[in-house]
């Protein structure tokens, strides 16, 4: 039997750990579907290892913000962890903190602090990522709610591990479609949230096409790094609530006992990284949207969004 | 608010399958190229044909597989062939002289097309919820999600401007009129379907030969030009 | 009688067969004579509905109310038949376009009198829908047939938007087919006269449901407000003959649809709501056909406001539900499709000597065609509700059933509108036919001696039935109107749903 406060720890600890691994999965799949070798899959903790070890350097004029900014982030995306489950069914003691829309407020901090940093800088292509950021947020931002409502009449809370543990009861549960609606457009929000096709490419050089890449432009050093693992660890956040909170709240640990947990532990890497493939096929399978039609993109993720609610209305959803 | 107790696995199923019925109608309402509007009624027409195997194994109305057959074979396979046939021969060549070009040939935005698409589905969403139906066949949730398909494909046909997609509109309403016929009526008697079957593909050719004549003599399908007959 | 019956449908068909193989020549005449000759099946008909229901094969079922609508078809396709010959010989075109455009036109005709033949006869609501749906289909071609850029618009328009409504209509018979397999089982399929047998006992929400439905789907084609907007188009660019049967009998065919969807709801929840719709669609109707009918610069497009104007007469005259009106209302159709087949055939004339559908290019006819002019003059006259003819007393009826029935607002407003329509069609019509024609461009006589005797044989028919209707006509309609009314003396359980 591990302690809660432990295994509260070890969700953190797994989330920010496995998080770059996982990138390094989707990169890899990614370039062998292109027929590509591609690079190792560890190759994000050697670049994190390596900016950890360079030089910061901040623009000019530049307030200390602009270097609190990826530090205070991080901190961010490690609170969240405490919130979801990530190892367990059960809650533990952090876990009624907050609640979905809770999490939301976090992550959305994170995002406005390191928006704060990018226009700290003066670039006006990290000002730009920035600016679009909050853009195309603004649109993003009613299909979360929606989302949240619709777990709100399936639960009668808006608790993750509450739908969790309701999804795992019944399979008609998740066939139900307003089930099913809110999972998809959850997950067209990650791809927006996470910065992948069709909304923008994920490695590349094109300035104009760039939302969340954009931003970190003026970073460098530990700074650098540690914007770039927080983006991981947002990624593996929102895949972990896609995953073990919708669609496949499987391979929990039920007890505290040592061996559930450490399956546990690795089972949601194993989870994400076949979810990372999924994003890496379509990745490669559609051209990326132009930017004036990301708002398309967004609008088809409200409409399945507000069908799932309208369903649970007409009784059978 | 009490959570929404779960359906069962068969009405989820089910109403997921008419909810992508009403996704791929909107597809319909939002797709610029014609082409992908054939691919989308025929999409559509297959998971018409799967809900009606899906409802003929669980309800054991065994002639509901026939149906599904003759669905795929007429409405999946034969009616998007005549319209990529014709959509071939009256491919657009001329479009930058004549200055018709007829993809996307809807006359609103982005945003209207999806607030008036999601207040004509909401508006058929619980209008039909209000009726005393109780199911032999799919479930009742179906029944709204086709008045709401058929709802948006009155728009599809009021709101684009060419012929193909009209017509396209036309067929996906049929498609709406059968999802309803699906949970009121699944057991209408077999002849009557077959016999409604044929009779679409009558007016599929009807509606082929007009598109053709109206082409001949416009050298578009944009039904920009068709202003003459008013008052 | 069922033997008649089944000839009755099967001619059209054959003529459709034999006309489409042999020349255009021989097409003509062939098409008459079965147009003639089912006149005569459905008058032989007539003793036989009037002591039962005729049933056939299982899916034909003929009463009284089917055979007031079969009379009217069935004339008018005699009559646009001989008609036909005259107006495709004087259309003077190229040989060879002209040849492949009779054999169309002739196997089309056919055909499409055969679906309007069909559809009163068929036993069951949702065949019924199926023969309409084949004659949107059928009259499409038709109305597509001259090629013009004016035709290829309106087919469009006709098809799409009567498919449409019809889809609408579709819908209303598969609740019908639900509220029918509550009460009956699911093998039921969809006969009328068990329906009816059980209505007491249907759901009255989903009865409600579908009447709405079914009056909006088949009121598409019947050319309701505000579902008529194909109907100025296709009757206009149709050929003349094809408008005549246009108006006068699919108009009337989607009507019977309707009565039928009516009879349903009215034995299942009561009259009440369903003359309260059928009253506000043919109030709205009225109102709209008698304001269109002024200033119309095309005649035949005046004709078909004027036919928009004659549906909503019909719906009101149900909506009044008294004996007499009903009555009124069933006379109204055969009157109408007379009446109004008569004012299409002059119109064709018109065409044929004018080379124009403008009003304002048309003057002198009255010196012009000795013939023609007068009894085109006189159908007009008659769709104006003017005595001695058929729709004076139809109207009569209507308006006297509709007062006695304490509908006197809805009464009055029927006259002043058909008033109103008066003015509008009178006018335009005095211009051109009386109006002395300054050039003297054209020379007097008929265009052909085919286009007079059909219209002939309308304005006998409109004089009799407005002077003195035979005994047996009136037995008829009397039957008729107690089928509607929902006491059904006979034939309850005289099969049809086998």
């Amino acid at each position: 039997m591990l302690p809660e406060p432990l295994i509260q720890v070890l969700q953190v600890l797994t989330v920010a750990g496995a998080a770059p691994g996982i990138s390094g999965v989707i990169a890899r799949v990614e370039a062998t579907l292109q027929g590509r070798h591609g690079p190792r899959i560890l190759q994000p903790y050697y670049d994190l290892a390596k900016l950890f070890r360079k030089e910061a350097l901040a623009p000019e004029g530049a307030s200390w913000v602009f270097l609190a900014a990826p530090v205070a982030a991080f901190a961010c995306y490690l609170t969240v962890p405490l919130l979801i489950p990530v190892l367990t069914t059960f809650p533990l003691p952090l876990g009624y903190m907050g609640d979905i829309l809770g999490g939301g407020f976090i992550l959305s901090l994170a995002s406005f602090l390191v928006a704060v940093a990018a226009l700290e800088t003066g670039s006006p292509y990290a000002q730009l990522g920035a600016s679009r950021a909050k853009t195309f947020a603004a649109i993003t931002e009613p299909v979360v709610l929606f989302v949240v409502f619709t777990v709100a009449m399936l639960t009668a809370t808006d608790l993750p591990y509450a739908l969790a543990a309701t999804v795992r009861a019944s399979a008609g549960q998740i066939v139900r479609p307003a089930h099913v609606l809110a999972a998809a457009a959850l997950f067209m929000v990650i791809l927006y949230e996470t910065g992948r096709i069709p909304v923008e490419t994920h490695s590349g050089t094109n300035e104009f096409g760039m939302i969340e890449e954009a931003r970190s432009f003026e970073h460098s050093g530990p700074y650098l790094a540690l914007l770039r693992w927080g983006s991981a660890a947002k990624q593996m956040i929102l895949y972990t609530i896609l995953l073990n909170v919708f669609t496949a709240p499987w391979g929990l640990a039920a007890t505290r006992g040592a061996g559930p947990v450490l399956l546990a532990m690795v089972a949601l890497p194993a989870k994400a990284c076949v979810l990372g493939a999924v994003v890496a096929v379509i990745d490669d399978s559609f051209a990326k949207l132009r930017l004036f039609k990301i708002t398309e993109f967004a609008a088809a993720a409200f409409l399945l969004a507000v069908l799932g609610v309208f369903t649970l209305y007409l009784g059978g959803g | 608010m009490p959570p929404a107790p779960a359906p069962s696995v068969f009405a989820g199923t089910a109403n997921v399958i008419a909810v992508l019925i009403l996704l791929a109608e909107f597809g319909m309402f939002r797709q610029a190229l014609l082409r992908d509007q054939v691919r989308l009624y025929a999409g559509q027409s297959v998971l018409i044909a799967a809900l009606a195997v899906l409802v003929g194994a669980v309800q054991q109305l065994p002639e509901l597989y026939v149906l599904a057959a003759v669905t795929i074979a007429l409405k999946a396979v034969a009616i998007p062939l005549v319209f990529r046939r014709l959509l071939r021969e009256t491919e657009p060549e001329h479009a930058e002289q004549t200055g018709h070009d007829i993809a996307g040939t809807g006359g609103l935005g982005l945003a209207s097309t999806v607030l008036i698409g999601l207040a004509v589905a909401a508006f058929g969403f619980f209008t039909a919820t209000a009726l005393p139906v109780s199911s032999g066949g799919a479930p009742v949730t179906a029944l709204s999600v086709s008045v709401s398909v058929i709802l948006v494909a009155f728009v599809v046909m009021i709101h684009r401007r060419d012929v193909a997609s009209q017509a396209i509109g036309l067929f996906s309403l049929e498609n709406g009129i059968s999802l309803a016929s699906l949970v009121v009526a699944p057991a209408l008697p077999l002849l009557v379907e077959v016999v409604l079957a044929v009779d679409l593909l009558l007016a599929v050719v009807v509606l082929g030969l007009l598109i053709r004549l109206h082409h001949g003599r416009a050298e578009t399908l944009s039904t920009a030009d068709l202003t003459e007959l008013r008052g | 009688m069922p033997v008649v019956a089944i000839v009755l449908l099967a001619l059209p068909l054959a003529a459709a067969a034999v006309a489409f193989w042999v020349p255009p020549r021989a097409a003509g005449p062939v098409t008459a004579a079965a147009g003639v000759a089912s006149f005569g099946l459905v008058l032989a008909l007539i003793p036989a509905v009037t002591r039962h229901d005729v049933t056939a094969l299982g899916f034909i079922r003929i009463d009284a109310l089917a055979a007031v609508f079969l009379l009217a078809t069935s004339f008018l396709y005699g009559c646009v038949g001989i008609y036909s010959i005259g107006y495709l010989r004087t259309g003077g075109e190229h040989e060879a376009r002209n040849r492949r455009y009779a054999g169309r036109f002739w196997a089309g005709l056919n055909v499409f009198a055969w679906a309007m033949l069909v559809a009163p006869a068929m036993s069951s609501l949702a065949l019924l829908w199926i023969a309409v749906e084949v004659t949107t289909i059928v009259s499409a071609l038709l109305v597509a047939l001259e090629g013009t850029d004016g035709a290829a618009e309106a087919a469009w328009k006709y098809v799409l938007i009567a498919s449409a409504g019809l889809t609408i209509a579709l819908l209303g018979t598969i609740f019908v087919y639900y509220a029918g397999a509550q009460v009956l089982g699911q093998t039921y399929n969809l006969a009328f006269t068990p329906l009816l047998g059980v209505a007491g006992r249907l759901s009255p929400a989903v009865v409600r449901l579908a009447f709405v439905l079914a009056v909006l789907g088949y009121g598409t084609k019947m050319g309701l407000f505000p579902v008529h907007t194909w109907l100025p188009d296709a009757h206009s660019e149709a050929p003349t003959p094809v408008s005549a049967l246009l108006s006068g009998a699919l108009l009337a065919v989607s009507f019977y649809a309707i009565l039928r969807f009516y009879q349903v709801t009215q034995a299942a929840i009561g009259p009440r709501f369903p003359r309260d719709v059928l009253l506000a669609f043919g109030v709205a109707s009225l109102l709209l056909a008698a304001l269109y009918l002024f200033g119309q610069r095309d005649y035949k497009r005046m004709l078909a406001y004027s036919s928009v104007e004659h549906m909503g007469i019909l719906a009101i005259g149900v909506s009044f539900g008294a004996p007499l009106a009903l009555a009124g209302v069933l006379l109204h159709v055969l009157a109408h499709a007379a009446a109004k087949g008569n004012a299409f055939m002059g119109a064709g004339v018109l065409v044929r000597k004018y080379a124009t559908k403008q009003t304002g290019l048309l003057t002198g006819g009255l010196d012009l065609l000795p013939w023609s002019a007068p009894m085109f003059l006189a159908a007009v006259l008659a769709l104006s509700a003017m005595p001695p003819f058929g729709i004076f007393r139809s109207e009569f009826e209507i308006v006297a059933g509709g007062l006695a029935g304490d509908h006197n607002v809805a009464a009055v407003l029927l006259v002043l509108l058909v008033t109103v329509a008066f003015l509008g069609l009178s006018a335009t019509v005095n211009k051109m036919l009386l109006a002395p024609r300054p050039e003297a461009d054209l020379a007097r006589g008929e265009p052909s001696a085919w286009m007079v005797v059909p219209v002939l044989a309308g304005l006998v028919a409109l004089l009799v039935l407005g002077l003195h209707p035979p005994a047996e006509l009136t037995g008829l309609l009397n039957h008729a109107v107690t089928a509607l009314r929902g006491t059904v003396p006979h034939g309850t359980g005289s099969g049809g749903a086998a």
